[in-house]
């Protein structure tokens, strides 16, 4: 595989995979150092093999059953709604009316939930096992959705998905590993709001190959289509901080 | 997965009709301008859906920043 194809394919997967991965670390590190690292270890991997079995069935399926360009309709549709949502959030948070999410402040809910739980020593603790268990999963499932919808085109794009995602993971996983706390020194806003605008190009890019369009320089258009969502989601904001009156963006959240 | 497609949705319809109605009846001018409009029309429809799509964002978050400094306004009254 070129690098060129590698790094079209791989690294929106990368970054899109990086954010779920992180929300999932926060979970598993709060139950690890509230509970105990044997369950959450334990939910860990048994999440991770069920989502294994999910994508061997299902997502082998979808790519081989379903016709390409119906697949890449389908998903270019789902990738646009997903990528409509993730920027709009990303900009409404950069011009202060949502919340900036806290990965700090999520991590001490979670802790102070398990706290209350209680914990019985000498027997396997079902309760972190399970809380562990659901978050990997649901993220993972999301991270399983990313490395289709980038993969759509098949074959090497399916590949690279793949690495980027198990990449993001890796790394993901050593920092949390190796810092014991919540990632708070990665920049989600920033990261959703560039992951944002690239699921959208590639659902435009997606659903108008589908209906039969060549791209010109095919893939290359990709980067021209990032910019373009980016250059009118970041016009926007400053449109939104320029609409809101001086120091009003957090009382518009509250009202 | 099933979950976070109809999670997505829902959000897009419920927490923000605009945008998901917008958006789908972006994908559906470009699907009917392709099928329709000849060879001709099928090579220009991407440019075309993402016009569509970067001016239902701007308009989207512009209505949203007016609703939000509505709010403020009423709120300090």
């Amino acid at each position: 595989m070129d690098p060129l194809t590698l790094a079209i394919h791989a690294t929106p997967a990368f970054v899109a995979s990086a954010v779920e991965f992180v929300e999932a670390t926060t979970i598993v590190l709060a139950v690890g150092v509230t509970r105990g690292w044997r369950a959450p270890l334990f939910g860990t991997l048994a999440a991770t093999g069920t989502l294994a079995i999910v994508i061997a069935t299902l997502g082998v399926a979808l790519v081989a059953i379903v016709p390409e360009h119906l697949l890449k309709g389908v998903v270019g549709a789902l990738l646009l709604l997903f990528g409509l949502r993730w920027l709009r959030k990303a900009a409404l948070r950069f011009a202060g009316i949502v919340a900036l999410h806290d990965e700090e402040l999520a991590y001490q809910r979670e802790v102070a939930e398990l706290r209350a739980q209680g914990l019985q020593r000498k027997k396997f603790d079902w309760i972190g096992f399970l809380v562990t268990y659901k978050a990997v999963l649901l993220e993972g499932t999301e991270v399983a959705f990313i490395v289709i919808a980038f993969g759509a085109a098949g074959g090497t794009a399916l590949t690279a998905a793949t690495v980027g995602a198990i990449a993001a993971g890796l790394l993901v996983i050593a920092v949390g590993a190796a810092l014991r706390q919540p990632l708070t020194m990665v920049p989600e806003n920033w990261l959703k709001f560039g992951v944002g605008a690239m699921l959208c190009s590639f659902g435009v890019f997606w659903f108008a190959e589908a209906l039969g369009m060549a791209w010109p320089g095919d893939a290359l258009s990709i980067p021209l289509i990032v910019v373009a969502f980016l250059a009118a989601s970041w016009l926007a904001v400053r449109m939104l901080k320029a609409i809101l009156p001086q120091g009003a963006e957090v009382e518009a959240r509250n009202v | 997965m099933f979950r976070g497609i109809s999670s997505t949705l829902v959000g897009l319809l419920f927490e923000d009709g605009q945008l998901a109605i917008g958006a789908l009846l972006a994908l559906a001018i470009t699907w009917a301008l392709a099928t329709s409009g000849g060879d001709a029309a099928q090579q220009i429809v991407g440019w075309v859906l993402l016009v569509m799509v970067l001016v239902l964002v701007v308009a989207n978050l512009y209505r949203a920043g007016l609703i939000a400094r509505a709010r403020v306004s009423s709120a300090r009254r």
